[in-house]
């Protein structure tokens, strides 16, 4: 940790000193005042998922995408479902000045604002989860004895590359730890690749492949179950008659 | 489908004192107290025909089992125990030998380090183990049991694969620990425990289906319906770093 530290030190120093020397403001950009949850009750699924669809964001791995891209709402039973079984819960609020506009304010954008009277008042109350909009959030499902996964770490566009997405992910991981899980896993898109790698996730050491189950009906068959997830219609294997001669082929 | 031919023969639940059918219907009561209260005896209307033909097939026992409404919220029903056999043989001494596939999570710690063991795979702490057991969505098993017509009652049920799954009940589900005793690879044993697990999954419509699958595997799995890296989603894991 400590080393982490004096590496943003080091990097803020390099920044004032060339924004000296080229004469030239760096805007570096700062993370407005923000409130940190592991509770899951501060979580309300309709925000989440509101969150998610202005993030364009989807729990399915294999979305279904209008015209312009954008995904589908998410099911909010399924949401609630899915949070009630969560072991961890992550979730973020901000001051809903800071959430909306063009990005996170820079540094001079905010100091210019710091001491307008209406300002100060606002600064002087803390966000809660309560006054605050849900800008970040991220879970994770556990076996509670060996294996974890995170799933959905998502923060609000005009609030992403302020750091808000690793805090999610390190506090996960220390609630993770602490309760002795250390095979922590996340399956991540090519996108996100980045950013778990920034998170201390790598490779696994193992060599092991990860595997997703995407067989699909490609023709509507009777008496197969089909299942649609996102936009893949997934074909579930049979199932398994009692003592089956099929058994006896011995293959797989 | 299940038939009244699948449901095993009483002395199958030698050993326990409950009553027969309770134990063949609720597996879960074998436990140890694995699963807890978070088993519910449910029946779903869709199921009734089953339980129908095993109720008919050990009423003369005067099995009152307590039989639960169908629940009003379809999502949180619990997943079915059922227990199947899926190979049946008769040696040449006249044991006969069944491979029974159960999904009511029936595990034995102690038993599942042992066959950890003969795959080779390195021990875990089994209290750890154990939670683990307790808190998948689901485990998947298959034992298999040798009657001797000597042994009249005293039957050998040895375990001999396994599989689980966790999940959040709604969007995703790994499948982890998948084993199969060395002395059963190569009939299909492995195959139909991680498909019944699948099979599980879907119906509960959880479409997030991952694992984490060894160089030696991965065409197991490819057979199965997995496809590596799909659309260069990957699995990363956490490495601390001091």
């Amino acid at each position: 940790m400590a080393i982490g530290v004096s590496a943003l030190s080091l990097t803020s120093i390099y920044t004032q000193i060339s924004a000296t020397e080229s004469k030239t403001h760096i805007r570096k950009r700062v993370r407005p005042p923000i409130f940190i949850s592991t509770n899951p009750s501060h979580v309300n699924p309709c925000d989440l998922r509101a969150l998610f669809t202005s993030s364009n964001f989807s729990c399915h791995r294999f979305p279904n995408l209008d015209p312009d891209g954008r995904v589908e709402p998410i099911d909010i039973d399924k949401l609630h479902i899915a949070l009630s079984h969560s072991c961890v819960v992550v979730s973020v609020f901000c001051k809903p000045q800071f959430s909306t506009g063009d990005g996170p304010k820079d540094e001079m954008t905010s100091s210019k604002s710091r001491f307008a009277p209406g300002e100060l008042f606002e600064r002087a109350i803390p966000v809660t989860e309560s006054n605050g909009q849900l800008v970040g959030f991220g879970r994770a499902v556990s076996d509670c004895g060996l294996t974890a996964s995170i799933y959905d770490v998502v923060v609000i566009p005009s609030l992403q590359g302020v750091g808000i997405g690793r805090m999610i992910v390190q506090r996960i991981i220390r609630m993770l730890t602490s309760r002795g899980i250390f095979d922590i896993a996340a399956l991540c898109s090519a996108k996100q690749r980045l950013f778990f790698k920034a998170c201390g996730f790598g490779d696994d050491i193992l060599g092991s492949t990860s595997m997703m189950y995407t067989r699909t009906a490609s023709s509507r068959n009777g008496d197969q179950m089909v299942k649609r997830a996102g936009r893949l219609l997934l074909l579930a294997p049979s199932s398994r008659e009692p003592f089956s001669s099929s058994l006896e082929d011995g293959s797989h | 489908m299940l038939t009244n031919a699948v449901v095993a023969p009483p002395s199958l639940c030698s050993g326990h004192n409950s009553q027969l059918s309770n134990q063949l219907l609720f597996p879960y009561k074998l436990n140890y107290g694995l699963e807890g209260a978070r088993r519910k005896q449910k029946v779903s209307p869709l199921k009734a025909g089953f339980w129908d033909s095993i109720r008919s097939g050990f009423l003369k026992n005067n099995a009152t089992q307590v039989i639960e409404p169908p629940s009003t919220l379809p999502e949180e029903e619990e997943p079915l125990p059922q227990e199947i056999v899926l190979v049946e043989r008769t040696q040449p001494d006249g044991t006969l030998e069944q491979v029974i596939f159960s999904s009511g999570g029936d595990v034995d710690v102690y038993d599942l380090q042992a066959l950890c063991d003969k795959v080779g795979w390195p021990r875990r702490p089994l209290s750890k183990v154990a939670a683990a057991l307790k808190n998948s969505y689901m485990v998947a098993t298959l034992h298999s049991i040798r009657k001797s017509p000597e042994r009249e009652g005293n039957d050998q049920k040895e375990l001999i694969g396994m599989a689980r799954a966790t999940s959040d009940h709604a969007f995703n589900a790994t499948i982890w620990d998948v084993l199969v005793d060395p002395g059963y690879q190569g009939q299909g044993l492995g195959k139909a425990l991680v498909e019944q697990l699948i099979r599980a999954l879907l119906q509960r419509d959880i479409g997030n289906i991952t694992l984490f699958a060894d160089s030696q595997v991965v065409d197991f799995y490819r057979n199965l319906g997995f496809e590596p890296d799909p659309e260069g989603i990957k699995g990363m894991f956490w490495y601390p770093r001091y």
